[in-house]
């Protein structure tokens, strides 16, 4: 959003950026000559580093810098460069560190004799220079100091400067991985820093939790509520980092708790008692939220208008695992919203509102008109609205069913065939999530068939057989029309569909049966086929063949009967609703059934069908595909023997199971939303994700769960937690009272979260005394004196 | 459990050449392995890709600006949006501190600066710190850019700098003693001149049925705000829409703001922004717009039109061999809700007629204008070539490298308003003529066989007697090749356009009031300046089918 509007905002920079595109063409090749007469050679870079002079230092060092990122040698100006670490100017100061996190590494014994200069920085009186020399020096790699970087984290962490401290915070990762022994220091240090004061400081004490020891929840315990509370005043990575750590925790130590509630039905109009009683036992399960887990999830809600992409999906993954119904509900706007983001966002957003539309696809419904397809969508975006949009087609209203149907069919014209085939399918998706859609639909597809996209109408097909082995009764004439096409299709899969298809349906009875027929016309051209057709040619032409053996043999069929059970109630219920559906296209098609007399089982050799099958046979022998041939004989041994025909009905007229496509994104349902592995996808990234990744644990078990009084802030500790956690807000009020500026509006301003005072609530929960006190007391954070006075607040907070 | 690092940033340029690499921890794939993946990828790249063959398995997230291309190679699992938000934060820092545009010849100037953000941006991977107000308190800008950005009254970056004096001295170090008062403003803010502005831009997403019935209509607003003025003040920024506040609350929707709005606020009135502004330019808040009433008045709506000052008509398959597409264009120099509020596109709401802009503000132009009219075509892939482009006003160009024609239509003329057409006649694949030609005779029923047909085709001229049947021949013909090219027609075509002065959802700036009472530091009787400018922009968002 940033970037984008502000670009387009200044319409200067159009301008400023031709002329660089200009001046780049012109000198198309020498993009790395270009800052070359600003580089110095050697000596003389050393020479400014020497000098005495501030300047030119600070010059020397810039050089060195414009070097270090252009991967020029600088090693060499290491201990002109580090000697200058003792320099007072905070400028220079602050590049010869650069320079020293750089380098460090590979010169660790000159590293190390700067450690004694930075070591005293850390008792600067700036806070700046305080932290940057902690943040320096637990970023130097050299294994040997862990043990000074871990006394300078226990004094960061005492430091008056919460800009100190949170550098404290960042530096106990960096310590870790220098040296994991430290770890029970760094647990104590880390434990002080999650019950900071200031919430910047928690932000990152939570990031180290994370890296250092995220499975240690019982050091969490007791911060709970505070980590709640300051969740709203972070900033966003820092909330980020919380949200992570509070869905874990909230997972580990809040049971699953439901009960029964009665149905709060709205009785009918002549509904009487009796209903009434039924009522409370048929009473729904709901989820019941621990109160504390609650409290999370409120304070989560105000997340959800972040500008941070991140932190609206990562509240949208609590919501989604820890809430209810209501509260995925209200993160499904926001996430909706994204799409308004920069494209790269957008993508990952898309998977993500996937993931959430597998779980709660009512609730899209209403932002339907977002998932519109436009031109300039790139190809997975224009997947992922195709997907969301069939996975709420089931709880559309009617016209919004149209129109998505309609959406989709305008893109089976669209000019990208990977798009045409997405949207095929999706057309398939809708028919088959929904029955009474389902025709239209068919419909739909069978329009595709008469395109000159050979790709389009084999996918159309692909979809088509599908919708019919769903409900093969009800498409019998569906078939008589899909063999029409055969005429004209000439993409070989189509037809090799068409023709099992029609296979599919070579049991019924004589009258509407034009599989024969279709077998005749395509063994004519049968040296013109495809071998994926011939294929289904010779499958079409063993089972019309069977189908003519069965009923030649009767009594033999009966007995066999017994066996296929499924399949002969299923070839009556087909012989049952077949005559029913009399329409347009029988009539028109000009069916053979003259040219086939009912013939005796005696009539065998002249019988058409069995000349149709003795001549395809002749056609396969001299078949190039060993495959055909193959196959061929397998179906002649089958039926070598008119008589018994049981295991060939085994085989060829097996009952098929119905086929059912899931959602493209159904096998990444288990994933956790946010992560790279949800949009990576299991095939990509096999089903563990991406290296380091973890699902969510389960729900802990009622009665495994830590006690909750665990959480309780004790007495004295909250007061304390209470009192130093000072808001950005009141620390305003606070300095501006105390250099005399404002007068006005500090009166109620006292005590208050930034929540509360960005509420305005005016009301003065307090006396000036108190406020006297307050203000005094915040820097030498004493605590005695404020505990009792700041004891009965805690409600009114937790509200907020 | 997630945690979430970053582990490098590469930054190239616009030659695919590495300007700046910055590891932020452990050994991620260095640029140089990774480039030549992400380059392999075909065109519209994905922001996120998996690269599991090279050492350490990567994740690459990418973004462009400028030209410029930012990756950023991550080894383990990491939510990708907090990789991509933080490369977009990059983004804008490095455009705050080293100049807007963003190029490559600016960064390579200003590594010391860009190295000392990256370091305050990001610490060993944990992102920490990416406020421009408080960066600008910890980074040295030095020489000419230091002056560009410092301003006029600024404070210097470096304590010595600092004025001296008992309670100003007091008041410059308590912030950093006590860290930021407020996280996203800075200490200490001085101008000499007071300026507030607001920059509403609002970018359509339209799409209209091949009937010109919207199907989805959306206005995606963002607030931009330039605060400059010293102290810390107190604003309130106060939004309306037709229909007053009910309106209000319907309208707007989604929203999401800057930290420093007070969303209580907001909840409770919708409409009222609160908030203590960072100092220089920001995003206030992001919103939208539904352009097409509910579900519910579907019904009504059906034929009264999104009043749009654009809009096009698409035509397809014309001609005798249904070569031709004609594109109509209508331009109206009507926009709903300019002269009065009540927007023409909610009929259902009430009409609340008040003047352009409250006298406070500096009302910028006199009608709102519209400008930079692009239509943007989409060609199928198929299509060898576009000949005969006849624009009625302006110039078409089809650019065969993008299968697209673009159609630039000047509105500077008076006659902004009026019609205007193109018509394009496409040339398809010289291999399916052929055949349709093979398809033409092979299934011609009338005269039987292959032979005997051809020999009717070529006497056609001479034997009167089959005249008829050539003519019924050639007519069918003329169908297959509609038939034939209707695949080969554009299937939506999208307009771009500009409106200085003028939102789509009706939204206007009532009012931006500074809050005496709870600001401090502004000095007695400072009435700011304060300036309001509206922009309605398409991007190829408004997007017809056909």
């Amino acid at each position: 959003m940033y970037s984008i509007i502000l670009a387009g905002l200044i319409l200067t920079s159009a301008r400023e950026l031709t002329l660089e595109a200009a001046q780049s063409a012109g000198s198309a090749r020498t993009v790395n000559s270009r800052p070359s007469n600003r580089e110095l050679p050697f000596a003389q870079t050393k020479k400014l580093l020497d000098s005495r002079n501030d300047r030119e230092i600070l010059e020397g060092l810039r050089k060195v810098i414009s070097m270090m990122y252009r991967s020029k040698p600088c090693l060499p100006f290491f201990s002109a460069v580090i000697k200058n670490v003792a320099s007072p100017n905070i400028e220079i100061k602050k590049l010869v560190y650069i320079y020293l996190l750089h380098y460090a590494e590979s010169e660790p014994d000159l590293a190390l004799l700067s450690i004694n200069t930075i070591q005293k920085s850390l008792s600067d009186q700036s806070p700046q220079v305080r932290a940057m020399a902690l943040r320096v020096m637990s970023g130097i790699k050299v294994p040997v100091i862990s043990q000074i970087v871990s006394l300078g984290i226990k004094k960061g962490c005492a430091d008056m400067s919460p800009y100190v401290r949170k550098a404290a915070a960042l530096a106990i990762p960096k310590c870790y991985r220098l040296d994991p022994n430290t770890l029970p220091q760094l647990l104590d240090y880390l434990s002080i820093l999650l019950g900071d004061k200031q919430y910047y400081v928690v932000g990152a004490a939570v990031n180290a939790f994370l890296e250092v020891c995220p499975d240690r929840m019982d050091l969490i315990h007791k911060h709970y509520r505070g980590l709640v509370r300051k969740l709203v005043d972070m900033d966003e990575w820092g909330q980020l980092a919380t949200l992570n750590l509070l869905i874990v925790y909230a997972r580990k130590c809040f049971p699953i708790r439901t009960k029964k509630v009665k149905k709060n039905k709205s009785k009918g109009f002549y509904e009487d008692e009796a209903s009434e009683q039924e009522d409370e036992y048929s009473g729904e399960e709901v989820q019941v939220l621990h109160p504390d887990l609650e409290l999370f999830l409120k304070a989560c809600k105000p997340l959800l208008s972040s500008r941070n992409s991140a932190v609206i999906v990562s509240t949208a993954r609590c919501f989604l695992h820890l809430g209810t119904s209501e509260y995925i509900d209200a993160a499904i706007g926001p996430l909706v919203a994204l799409l308004r983001s920069p494209l790269d966002i957008q993508q990952v957003a898309m998977n993500n509102l996937v993931a959430v539309c597998l779980v709660r696809a009512e609730s899209f419904v209403k932002y339907a008109g977002h998932f519109l397809v436009r031109a300039t969508d790139p190809p997975d975006v224009s997947r992922s609205k195709f997907e969301i949009l069939t996975l709420i087609f089931p709880h559309c209203e009617p016209h919004m069913k149209e129109m998505i149907l309609s959406e989709l069919e305008h893109f089976t014209r669209a000019a990208d065939t990977a798009l045409v085939q997405e949207s095929v399918r999706a057309i398939g998706r809708c028919a088959q999530n929904e029955s009474t859609a389902s025709m239209r639909c068919l419909r739909l597809l069978l329009d595709q068939l008469s395109s000159q996209d050979g790709g389009l109408v084999a996918d159309s097909l692909t979809v088509i057989r599908h919708l019919i082995q769903q409900n093969p009764q009800a498409h019998v004439q569906t078939v008589i029309r899909l063999a029409k096409n055969l005429d004209t299709t000439t993409n070989s899969e189509a037809r090799a569909s068409i023709v099992w298809l029609v296979g599919e349906f070579s049991g019924l009875p004589e009258e509407d049966n034009i599989a024969p027929d279709v077998l005749r016309i395509l063994a004519k051209g049968f040296a013109d086929e495809s071998e994926a057709a011939k294929l289904q040619i010779v499958l079409l032409a063993a089972k019309v063949y069977l189908h003519y053996l069965i009923r030649t043999s009767p009594p033999q069929t009966e007995a066999l009967a017994n066996a296929p059970s499924t399949q002969t109630v299923e070839e009556a219920s087909i012989q049952i609703s077949a005559p029913a559906e009399e329409n347009g296209w029988q009539d028109t098609y000009p069916l053979p059934s003259t040219d086939q007399p009912a013939t005796e089982p005696e009539k065998d050799s002249t019988h058409p069908i069995p000349l149709l099958w003795t001549y395809v046979l002749h056609l396969t022998r001299y078949d190039t595909s060993y495959d055909l041939r193959d196959r061929t004989r397998l179906y002649r041994a089958l039926l070598s023997d008119p008589h018994s025909t049981q295991l060939a009905s085994l085989l060829l007229l097996a009952p098929k199971p119905v086929p059912h496509t899931p959602s493209p994104s159904e096998n990444r349902k288990d994933l956790l939303i946010g992560s790279s592995s949800l949009v990576i996808g299991v095939e990509a990234a096999g089903i563990d994700g991406v290296m380091g990744y973890e699902g969510l644990p389960e729900w802990v078990k009622e009665g495994e769960e830590p006690d909750a009084k665990l959480r309780d802030e004790v007495g004295g500790k909250e007061a304390h937690g209470e009192k130093k956690d000072m808001p950005a807000a009141r620390e305003l009020d606070k300095a501006i009272e105390k250099k005399g500026l404002g007068k006005i509006g500090v009166g109620g301003a006292k005590d208050k979260t930034l929540d509360d005072w960005l509420a305005e609530e005016e009301g003065s929960e307090e006396g000036s005394t108190e406020e006297e006190t307050e203000s005094e007391s915040e820097e030498e954070s004493s605590e005695d004196e404020e505990s009792e006075s700041e004891g009965g607040e805690e409600g009114d907070r937790l509200v907020n | 459990m997630l945690s979430n690092a970053v582990e490098a940033l590469y930054i190239f340029d616009q030659h695919n050449e590495s300007i700046l690499e910055h590891v932020y921890r452990s050994r991620p794939a260095s640029a140089r392995v990774v480039l030549p993946l992400y380059l392999a990828q075909p065109v519209p790249r994905p922001s996120l890709i998996y690269m599991p063959n090279i050492n350490p398995p990567t994740v690459l997230f990418s973004v462009i600006h400028n030209s410029l291309l930012f990756l950023s190679p991550v080894s383990t699992e990491t939510e990708p949006l907090f990789v991509l938000e933080f490369l977009h934060r990059v983004i804008d820092i490095l455009e705050e501190f080293i100049g807007d545009p963003l190029l490559a010849t600016k960064i390579e100037g200003n590594y010391d600066v860009v190295a000392q953000l990256l370091g305050e941006m990001c610490d060993a991977g944990s992102v920490c710190n990416t406020e421009p107000n408080a960066l600008r308190d910890d980074v040295d800008v030095s020489g000419f850019l230091g002056k560009l950005l410092g301003g006029v009254g600024l404070p210097g970056s470096s304590p010595a700098l600092l004025p001296s004096g008992g309670l100003k001295q007091q008041l410059s170090l308590n912030p950093i003693s006590n860290g930021p008062a407020i996280p996203w403003r800075r200490a200490n803010v001085r101008h000499t001149s007071n300026e507030l502005y607001v920059d509403i831009v609002e970018t359509l997403s339209v799409t209209l049925a091949p009937s010109g019935r919207p199907l989805a209509a959306f206005a995606n607003g963002s607030i931009a705000f330039t605060s400059k003025i010293s102290g810390v003040p107190d604003l309130l920024l106060t939004l309306s829409a037709s229909g007053g506040k009910l309106g209000m609350e319907k309208s707007i929707e989604l929203p999401v703001f800057h930290p420093c709005v007070r969303l209580a606020r907001w909840k409770e009135r919708p409409g009222e922004l609160s908030f203590v502004p960072p100092d220089g330019k920001f995003m206030l808040a992001g919103y939208e717009v539904n352009l097409m009433p509910s579900n519910l008045d579907l019904k009504a709506w059906s034929n009264t039109n999104l009043q749009l000052p654009v809009s096009i008509e698409v035509s397809k398959s014309l001609g005798l061999t249904g070569a031709d597409f004609e594109v109509r264009l209508i331009l109206s120099s009507n926009f709903p809700g300019a002269s009065t509020s009540a927007s023409a596109s909610r009929p259902n709401l009430g009409t609340r007629g008040s003047g352009r802009s409250t006298p406070i503000f500096g009302s910028s132009a006199s009608g709102p204008t519209l400008q930079d009219v692009v239509i943007t075509i989409p060609i199928p892939k198929a299509v060898r070539n576009i000949t005969d482009l006849r624009a009625s006003r302006g110039e078409a160009y089809f650019t065969p490298a993008d299968n697209v024609v673009d159609w630039r239509v000047p509105t500077k003329d008076a006659a902004a308003a009026g019609n205007a057409t193109l018509r394009c006649t496409i040339v398809g694949p010289t291999t399916d003529n052929d055949e349709d030609e093979a398809i033409s005779f092979s299934f011609d029923a009338v005269n039987g066989g292959y032979d005997k047909k051809e020999e009717t085709y070529q006497s056609s001229g001479l034997d009167n007697s089959k005249k008829s049947s050539v003519k019924v021949q050639n007519q069918s013909r003329d169908q297959r090749k509609i038939q034939q090219n209707s695949p080969l027609m554009p299937s939506s075509a999208s307009v771009s356009f500009s409106v200085k002065g003028w939102l789509a959802s009706g939204i206007r700036v009532e009012g931006l009031v500074l809050d005496t009472r709870k600001s401090r530091g502004l000095g007695e009787g400072v009435k700011p300046y304060k300036g309001v400018k509206y922009l309605t922009v398409s991007k190829k968002g408004v997007e017809t089918r056909c």
